[in-house]
């Protein structure tokens, strides 16, 4: 990464700096989901627990004076539970909606693959169609909205892991590791007498990252860039190793993040950089891989960097 | 760096070492000069290269040092040419009119009429050129090979193929060479690990022992014994190759084409000389004869007959080699020696009767069993080399008749002295003669079916590749079953050798050819010529005993033919009657000879290398190759930089996306040529970095960031194009540098 010019929008640079504040040692995971957040994505962390997700959702909701809401799924989660429900008010002889956690700004889905299928797919829906239907009624969500859902990779037993249609619905697919030994002993001594997160203050407002928003829209993707992508995204439906590539939704997905990746360093358009940096988060949750591949103990990533060794980068303006 | 640093670096004292060897090696160009062109004064042009590799060292600004070496080279022009004073307007009129003239004459592609003035001119502004390109070289591009490797090319070559001799050349170009090399390394490693000052007392530390070193070696190999060379040279091979003549023969000398009084070891290469030996003015073309020889000893000629001497005072001359019974025709001819070229021996042609000169300051000495002639001093009888002399002859015309109705007999002292031959040469030979000879009725028959043999064309006529024999080898044998290549000396030893095997009393002359036929001038006596005879003419041919004759010239060598005047000596009648059949083939030949000489000439020289314009015209073909070979290589290995002048052009006049981008990717290339290549995957940002590191700049960085908005943002505005210009330019220069 030291070859990036590191030029942050002065927005987006302060949100980083809040986050760090609490995150230590985590700023490329902190940076992928301000990138997801401002290209109205969202992220699906698979680790451990104990890493510190629901802490950088925290620390992200908290800096954009944003209502936090967390589910924790479990198997006996009901898609209700989740959207919220109509209950009978006796006083005023009427049903009334009482909303449900998805109702919030950011939102943290802990441990997804936890809850049965249809309870996902509750939440699903929410965030494709940033609305969701109780009673028959349909109630948009609020803006910004933002899911951060995480899931264990360890442990399968009673778990529901999720469709590969359902995984294209995240943006980005991250994961936090462990900090380094420095980074944690750092951590013990910041614990140990308030927890940072209770200190940080939010620095940008709403409507700001509404407006944050709306301005990696209009990020320039320019011909050559836009066949970049289009070139990646279809390297992946050829490779031997894999039985389905990704669908033109990768291609919007990898687009739209290379776009607030742009905004994220002040500049109003995207270059291969942008394209090549985030495709390892963007495409491998939307393949799968042959029979072939997981018995030559190929995984996801390692294919992605093989494709994105094989994609010329453009370095001509091309045919205008 | 600051600019004061930068300066006192460039004339720093290894610098200054570094110019003075560049300014060696480049006298070693100079030097052979004199000795192959016409050129003199080459003193001046070395005056005027060191003034203008001087003004170079300074680092002056370029209107400083211009200036003066204009200057420089117009007193140069005017020491040597005109006469009119540098400061008057005549000069500069002289002068214009001389370039006009010459500009004339080139665009007319007529070299030879360029004046010694104009082309003066050009010369020096090639030795202007010349230092400032070795500036470049030596100072700040540090490459000193290629020039090192130049200048010993050149030094070979030239040695190789004309008369400069280049022992001591090589040995100090050498010296010089080690000395500038060890340096330039030297500077170019401190320059790369970017030590600074390293100047002093800490370079000399350094210096000295390479010094040490150089000259050590140097004197140790100069004193070492060393292997003859390994392997023939290859130069003679090479050609004898092209012309397909084959045979391996290895040849161990190589000599100058040329007349020389030593034969008594035949054989070896011999590279031609265009020297001007003398002129003569002649109504026909003649053999000159200097000599004969009459010993033939398995390796060459020597001279045992008795050199019986006769003084001529008034000029007479009785050579006495053919009969009074030989028609005769009363000729004239001038003789006129290069003054630098004087033989000791006069040459004349036959049936000469009287040499005469205006001086009386000398008297005559001849030997007519020798053939020679000389000059020799009234006063002190010292032998006097002549100039200049006119001579009356007899020529003489030979007829078939008389030459085939010759007693048996020869004269008891010519069959002994003219048919002796070595114990040494192999009865090959002598069956070899016996077959060639044995249908043939008469003398002249069998003489002619000699002659006739080496038309064969198993025989070439060549002067390179040409072995001497080794011991216990006879010089003939080899020739006529081994080699079958050779030139005169090989062809007429060998018939000597075959006609004296068949007790044909024979003997060996020497002398020089008729030479080229020029333009003379005006004033020259109706009917006669002006013919140059150069080193390259000289020749040896054989002479047969006919008795009541006399000594008849024939001409072995292929290529060459008879200049003696053969007829029939028939008359009409019996031409008529027809009754002379056994005439009827013997006949024709020479009469054919004699009438298509001119023909037969020019075509001999074609196959032989006596022809100056086919050698001429190979030389100017190989330089021709030469030049566009080596100019297609300067143009390769320039490439670089003369695209990046053709980028900026384009830049310049109309710098919009592609351009820009045209440039951008020319840079790429450069990068990829100096070994940082852009690899496919790499985006440009990721190359620019390492670009960056590598060269130690932001400069790859900042340009890319401007190009990445001109493609991927389609944005190009004016200060982004000046932007980009500029440390597209830095770049390159860094690059190239």
């Amino acid at each position: 990464m030291s070859q990036h010019t590191i030029i942050y929008h002065p927005t987006v640079g302060k949100l980083l700096k809040n986050i760090q504040e609490v995150m230590i040692g985590k700023d490329e995971v902190a940076r992928l989901s301000l990138v997801a957040l401002l290209a109205e994505g969202h992220v699906l962390l698979e680790d451990v627990p104990g890493v510190g997700k629901t802490m950088l959702v925290r620390s992200i909701a908290r800096s954009v004076d944003c209502e936090f809401k967390r589910i924790q799924f479990t198997p006996d989660l009901l898609p209700s539970d989740v959207t919220g429900t109509s209950i009978y008010n006796p006083k005023e002889l009427k049903f009334e909606f009482r909303p449900g956690p998805i109702m919030g700004n950011i939102v943290l889905a802990d441990e997804i693959n936890r809850t049965s299928p249809k309870t996902q797919s509750a939440l699903l829906e929410g965030m494709e169609e940033h609305s969701v239907t109780v009673d028959g009624k349909t109630i948009p969500l609020k803006k910004p909205f933002f899911v951060m859902a995480t899931q264990n990779p360890i442990e399968y037993e009673g778990t529901y892991p999720l469709p590969e249609a359902q995984l294209d619905r995240f943006l980005l697919k991250l994961s936090m590791g462990y900090p380094s030994q420095k980074e944690e002993m750092d951590m013990l001594n910041r614990t140990s007498n308030q927890h940072p997160i209770e200190t940080i203050e939010a620095v940008i407002t709403r409507e700001e990252l509404i407006e944050l928003q709306k301005q990696v829209r209009d990020v320039y993707v320019s011909v050559p860039v836009q066949q970049y992508i289009v070139e990646m995204v279809s390297a992946t439906r050829n490779h031997p190793y894999v039985y389905l590539g990704a669908s033109p939704r990768g291609s919007i997905a990898l687009m739209k993040a290379a776009k607030a990746y742009a905004l994220m360093h002040d500049r109003d358009y995207v270059v291969p950089d942008d394209v090549k940096y985030l495709a390892p988060f963007v495409l491998p949750h939307r393949m799968i891989l042959s029979s072939e591949a997981n018995f030559d103990g190929k995984d996801e990533k390692g294919i992605m960097e093989e494709i994105i060794q094989q994609i010329k980068v453009p370095i001509d303006r091309g045919e205008q | 760096m600051n600019r004061n640093d930068t300066f006192s670096r460039q004339h720093s004292v290894l610098n200054l070492i570094v110019y003075i060897c560049g300014f060696l090696l480049f006298w070693e160009w100079l030097k052979p000069l004199e000795s192959f062109t016409d050129t003199g004064s080459i003193q001046v042009f070395l005056l005027y290269s060191a003034f203008c590799f001087f003004l170079s060292y300074l680092q002056l600004a370029w209107w400083i040092t211009s200036p003066l070496k204009l200057l420089g080279l117009l007193f140069v022009l005017d020491g040597l040419f005109i006469r009119e004073s540098l400061l008057s307007l005549d000069w500069y009129k002289l002068f214009l009119m001389d370039a006009a003239y010459n500009m004339q004459a080139m665009l007319s592609q007529e070299w030879w009429n360029m004046t010694p003035l104009f082309r003066s001119f050009l010369f020096l502004l090639l030795l202007w050129l010349l230092s400032y390109l070795l500036h470049y070289w030596f100072i700040i591009a540090k490459r000193t090979l290629f020039f090192v490797v130049m200048t010993v090319i050149y030094v070979t070559v030239i040695d190789t193929f004309t008369a400069y001799v280049g022992n001591v050349s090589i040995m100090r170009v050498f010296l010089v060479s080690m000395i500038l090399l060890g340096i330039t390394h030297f500077q170019r490693i401190t320059q790369e690990e970017k030590t600074e000052n390293f100047e002093g007392k800490k370079a000399l530390r350094w210096i000295f022992p390479l010094f040490v070193f150089i000259f050590s070696s140097s004197v140790i190999g100069y004193a070492a014994p060393k292997f003859n060379p390994q392997w023939p040279d290859p130069v003679p091979f090479l050609r004898s190759m092209a012309e397909n003549a084959g045979g391996g023969a290895v040849q161990t000398v190589i000599r100058k084409v040329g007349y020389g009084e030593n034969d008594e070891q035949l054989g070896g290469s011999f590279i031609q000389d265009d020297t001007l030996v003398f002129q003569a003015i002649v109504d026909e073309p003649q053999y000159w004869r200097i000599e004969t020889k009459d010993f033939y000893t398995g390796k060459g000629w020597v001279r045992t007959v008795q050199e019986d001497f006769v003084e001529s005072l008034n000029g007479q001359i009785d050579m006495n080699i053919f009969s009074d019974q030989v028609e005769t025709e009363e000729k004239s001819a001038t003789i006129s020696f290069n003054r630098s070229q004087l033989l000791p021996k006069l040459i004349y042609p036959y049936g000469t009767e009287r040499i005469s000169s205006a001086s009386e300051t000398y008297y005559l000495s001849y030997s007519s069993a020798t053939g020679e002639i000389f000059a020799r001093s009234n006063d002190d009888n010292q032998l006097m080399r002549l100039n200049h002399y006119p001579i009356i002859f007899q020529e003489p015309n030979f007829t078939f008749k008389a030459l085939r109705n010759i007693p048996d007999e020869d004269p008891e002292f010519i069959k002994q002295t003219y048919t002796q031959l070595p114990e040494t040469v192999p009865a090959r030979v002598m069956n070899l003669a016996e077959q060639i000879v044995k249908d043939e009725p008469t003398r002249y028959d069998q003489v002619r079916a000699v002659e006739r043999f080496f038309r064969n064309p198993n025989f070439v006529y060549d002067t390179q590749g040409i072995p001497v024999p080794r011991d216990g080898q006879d010089y003939v044998d080899q020739f006529l079953f081994d080699t079958q290549r050779g030139y005169c000396d090989n062809f007429s030893t060998a018939m000597v050798v075959l006609l004296r095997s068949v007790d044909i009393p024979a003997r060996w002359v020497k002398g020089f050819t008729s030479g080229d036929p020029i333009d003379g001038p005006g004033n020259l006596p109706d009917g006669m010529e002006l013919y140059n005879i150069t080193n390259a003419n000289a020749h040896s041919w054989v002479e047969v005993y006919f008795p009541e004759i006399g000594w008849v010239p024939f001409e072995p060598t292929k290529g060459f033919s008879n200049m003696a005047d053969f007829s029939t000596g028939l008359t009409l009648e019996e031409l008529l009657a027809g009754d002379t059949p056994d005439l009827d083939r013997p006949e024709q030949e020479p009469l054919a000879d004699a009438w298509n000489q001119t023909d037969v000439e020019n075509q001999g020289a074609g196959s032989g290398q006596f022809n100056l314009f086919s050698n001429v015209s190979k030389t100017a073909w190989i330089l021709i190759v030469a030049i566009v070979g080596l100019s297609g290589y300067f143009v390769y290995r320039y490439r670089f930089h003369w695209m990046t002048w053709w980028k900026r052009q384009q830049l310049q006049s109309k710098p919009d996306h592609l351009n820009y981008q045209n440039a951008y990717r020319f840079l790429l290339s450069l990068l990829e040529h100096k070994g940082m290549m852009k690899k496919p995957d790499q985006t440009l940002r990721e190359f620019a970095f390492d670009v960056d590191h590598s060269l130690g700049t932001s400069e790859m960085k900042r340009l890319t960031y401007f190009y990445e908005q001109m493609i991927y943002r389609n944005q190009l505005n004016d200060e982004q194009k000046k932007k980009m210009k500029e440390l597209w330019e830095n770049l390159i220069n860094r690059v190239l540098s």
